[in-house]
């Protein structure tokens, strides 16, 4: 039996890959009335398909292990159809069946886990029915206008039509996505829910708010250029959405910073990096949606490969701070290049991908000529360089700081197997960063925008000017062995050090039981910097404990309307409703 | 072919400018403390000194590779900077790059840097690696604010359109736009670690920096990178600021011109700490980038 579901659920699993490759013509599927359901693979769908296809078997891995329960390889399948599901839909109400199977497994997901707590339960689940609330709002106001739940372009709306629909879809997005102020949930859940559910959160279900957001500009085509008219060379509605992208990840990339929980660091850059991500759709254009694109693929990649890493970690010691790992660099080799690949392309470095995204994003800004917001970016973006070290140093470098840092051994092949082909697909990507734009190039064109096109796949190519992979690789590759090798051959005597304590320490000799690793109070003094001080001293919670008391104060107020006695609640509700009846009959309209 | 011969000069050129410099800025840091300075070649000699070395203390395979991964660093940025302009020589790889990748490769070395510190284990060090980042993220938001101003000035990202885009004195950026320069010049300067932003590697008063560790032939690859880097962002700002140079001779004099502009200003301003610098290029810098923006592209 055990077995069995386990075959079922991989099978399950791997549908998004064989949809990817098999797919074509339209399925359309008859409910009741009419009413019909359809299905079929758009270019923006296919992106995203992509990226649940290659995602969705490698997330599955370290949940194959014997230690983790049945019902979550289950549940991720249940998720995985879901996601599917939404990706396919041609209509908007297949679309938010998807979204609802998405949001209920996930759930079903992290309330199962031994660590959440019911505070963490309720925020997720609070969350995101708002969000699918929001959107059920959004798809009746498509019907009542249109008469149709197809998902096509809306023309001919009023300004104020658009712009209600395009609140109530963009706010469930955002919150999919986690945006400042909406991001409460995203933290605490992605560090509560077990090891191998953050991977798929973080990976792949957060980018099925990018989807969402994109496929707003499939609904509204008007809205880019036409509603507000252009600031500097961009849209002036996107202005806005560009400021909010940045300050997330600007926020998020502080508060990342300042965190001592492995998890939860993670959890923050996620934010932060879709912030980017919604910036870039903000800019628009080819540019700006192409790097939108681009970031969220290797965002996937990167947090795929980071969440199963520190998993691995988590695994083998059973510690998820920094203050309590350490050293662990021989212990773990392969699970120390999975960290330092992604956190290379994390922080945008060259050779990497992580760096042809955010070339893609700044240019799209050069060209909008929206300068502030790319020193903006540049802050986040630098600023990342400060956690990116930490989550490297702190668990692989240093001294080891507990007893199970001592001995822990490499991670096992379940989590090595996804880290060692995430490895090659990030290292492939940065060699060829020209096969980025050519997947995004498809949506481009059907969102009417001039594909970006580049000469081959060695090189991404803007107007602006681009880069070649191929020989930025080979050149850095070619100077570190023949550097390495040089050296290696002159070194002279090279001498290791005696023991971990032969420091240069202020003249002295650190004995063995004195704390040198400095995990977790990196980044502590950055309070020390006003403007940083002035954002962690800060937190959205607030904002939201001040709404709930506001709330709480109308409720008692309105309370007083009512007498104590429940029956008179229900009396009083009888005669409402038979005013309103009246009324309504008086006027002639029936209901 | 070309390249057989550019990629061994290239290195050379920054390698050789590198070391008469700093040799030069410590005889102009001695005669205005009425010092008598070492000789001219006293960075070379000690240059040659750290590779002479016999003993090297190492902490590991990663201790090892930290240097190399900066010196393979320096050298794919120097070879993705073009050094002249109007010629196909000494272009290195600049064709294949633009100006965003160089400034991001920039970065590539003190990553192998504190990769390599934090392997030693000594807290000193990585304290410094930490002390370097925060000082990174102050000074590239005003570096790169007047690096964007450039691109959308030329409508390019690439260092040698810039360049050709300069070719008599009034055409210079430094000439157009001057309040480019300023906004630059300031984070140019922390960008080499030079005072008043060299608390990360502070020799006095700061017990240990980034460099804590390392000795014998690993600081020679240490200072040897560090000399070309220096060189390379020197020889970009001339391109990006002053017209870039259409030989040898030309670029030395305008990277002397500007070496000394950058003397002159760290000769004279005592050290700031950390998170004053942050503050500092948060203020200034930044608003004056900020008062750019609002000039050229709003009004």
């Amino acid at each position: 039996m055990r077995l069995f579901l386990r075959v079922l659920s991989l099978m399950v699993v791997v549908t998004p890959a064989v949809t990817w490759f098999a797919w074509d013509g339209a399925l359309v599927w008859p409910l009741f009335g009419g009413a019909t359901l359809s299905f079929d693979v758009t270019p923006l769908a296919s992106f995203f398909l992509l990226l649940l296809a290659m995602g969705a078997p490698l997330a599955a891995l370290p949940m194959l292990r014997k230690e983790e329960p049945d019902w979550q390889l289950a549940l991720f399948a249940l998720l995985v159809l879901g996601m599917q599901g939404l990706l396919l839909a041609q209509d908007l109400v297949g679309f938010f069946i998807g979204w609802e199977i998405m949001t209920w497994s996930s759930w079903l997901l992290i309330v199962r886990s031994p660590r959440t707590d019911a505070g963490t339960a309720a925020s997720y689940i609070l969350f995101n029915l708002s969000a699918a609330f929001l959107l059920l709002a959004g798809l009746l106001g498509v019907y009542s206008l249109t008469g149709s739940f197809a998902i096509q372009a809306l023309v001919d709306l009023t300004l104020a039509q658009g712009l209600v629909l395009v609140l109530l879809f963009g706010a469930a997005f955002l919150i999919k996505i986690g945006t400042l102020p909406l991001h409460l949930w995203i933290p605490r859940s992605y560090d509560q829910a077990p090891e191998p559910v953050t991977v798929v959160l973080s990976a792949l279900v957060s980018k099925m708010g990018v989807y969402g957001l994109l496929l707003m500009l499939i609904l509204f085509p008007e809205m880019p250029g036409r509603w507000f008219g252009d600031w500097l060379n961009g849209p002036l509605s996107g202005y806005g959405l560009a400021w909010i992208g940045v300050i997330t990840s600007i926020v998020a990339t502080f508060k990342a910073i300042a965190q001592d929980d492995m998890k939860r660091l993670l959890a923050y850059s996620s934010i932060g990096q879709l912030g980017y991500v919604t910036t870039a759709i903000g800019v628009g254009g080819a540019l700006g949606i192409s790097g939108a694109l681009y970031h969220a693929l290797v965002h996937t990649l990167v947090s795929l490969l980071l969440f199963i890493s520190f998993a691995g970690i988590i695994a083998q010691t059973g510690q998820r701070r920094f203050n309590d790992l350490g050293e662990l660099i021989y212990r773990m080799p392969i699970s120390f290049f999975g960290v330092l690949i992604g956190i290379i392309a994390l922080a945008g470095m060259p050779p990497l991908p992580g760096f042809a995204s955010k070339f893609l994003i700044f240019v799209a800004l050069i060209e909008a000529q929206w300068i502030l917001l790319f020193a903006a970016v540049i802050l986040s973006s630098a600023a990342a360089f400060l956690y990116c070290y930490k989550l490297i140093y702190a668990p692989f470098l240093g001294q080891a700081n507990s007893p199970e840092a001592r001995v822990a051994r490499e991670a096992p092949w379940p989590y090595l197997i996804p880290q060692i082909i995430l490895m090659g697909m990030l290292v492939g990507l940065g060699m060829f960063p020209g096969m980025g734009t050519a997947l995004a190039d498809p949506v481009l064109a059907a969102l009417g925008l001039a594909p970006l096109d580049g000469p081959s796949l060695g090189t991404l190519a803007t107007p602006y000017g681009g880069y070649d992979g191929v020989t930025l690789m080979l050149v850095f590759g070619i100077a570190f062995a023949l550097v390495t090798a040089l050296f290696y051959m002159l070194r002279g005597q090279l001498r290791r050090a005696g023991s971990r304590q032969d420091l240069s320490f202020a003249g002295e000799v650190p004995t063995p039981d004195q704390p040198l690793h400095y995990g977790a109070g990196m980044g502590r003094e950055l309070r020390r910097i006003p403007l940083i001080g002035w954002i962690l001293a800060r937190s959205s919670s607030g904002f939201f404990s001040g709404l709930a008391e506001r709330v709480e104060r109308l409720a008692e107020h309105s309370s007083r309307l009512y007498p104590s006695q429940p029956w008179r609640w229900v009396q009083s509700f009888v005669v409402v409703f038979a005013v309103l009846l009246t009324w309504g009959l008086v006027r002639g309209g029936g209901l | 072919m070309r390249a057989l011969i550019d990629v061994p000069l290239m290195l050379l050129v920054t390698y050789t400018m590198g070391f008469f410099m700093y040799g030069f800025y410590r005889q102009f840091m001695a005669r205005i403390q009425n010092r008598r300075g070492p000789p001219i070649w006293q960075n070379l000699y000690d240059n040659l000194k750290f590779f002479s070395k016999s003993e090297t203390l190492s902490h590991g395979p990663m201790f090892f590779l930290g240097p190399m991964i900066m010196m393979a660093g320096a050298v794919t940025t120097v070879l993705f900077i073009p050094m002249l302009k109007d010629t196909a020589w000494l272009q290195g790889f600049s064709a294949s790059g633009n100006l965003i990748l160089v400034m991001f490769l920039m970065v590539v070395g003190p990553l192998g840097n504190a990769l390599a510190v934090g392997a030693s284990g000594n807290p000193f060090g990585v304290m410094g690696v930490t002390r370097g980042l925060t000082r990174l993220m102050g000074l590239e938001v005003p570096f790169f604010l007047g690096l964007a101003l450039i691109m959308v000035q030329y409508e390019t990202v690439s260092i040698s359109a810039i360049m050709a885009a300069q070719p008599t004195l009034a055409e210079w950026t430094l000439v157009t736009n001057p309040l480019i320069f300023l906004v630059v010049l300031l984070p140019f300067i922390a960008s080499l670690n030079a005072s008043p932003f060299d608390v990360v590697g502070a020799p006095v008063e700061v017990y240990s920096g980034p460099r804590v560790e390392f000795g014998g032939r690993l600081l020679g690859i240490l200072m040897t990178q560090n000399m070309m880097l220096s060189m390379a962002k020197y020889v970009l700002v001339v391109a990006l600021f002053m017209g870039g140079a259409s030989n040898l001779l030309e670029l030395f004099v305008k990277v002397f011109v500007l070496f000394m502009l950058t003397a002159s200003i760290s000769a004279v301003f005592p050290r700031l700490r950390t998170e004053q610098a942050v503050d500092f290029f948060w203020r200034i810098p930044l608003g004056l980038g900020v008062v750019a923006v609002i000039l050229t592209l709003w009004i």
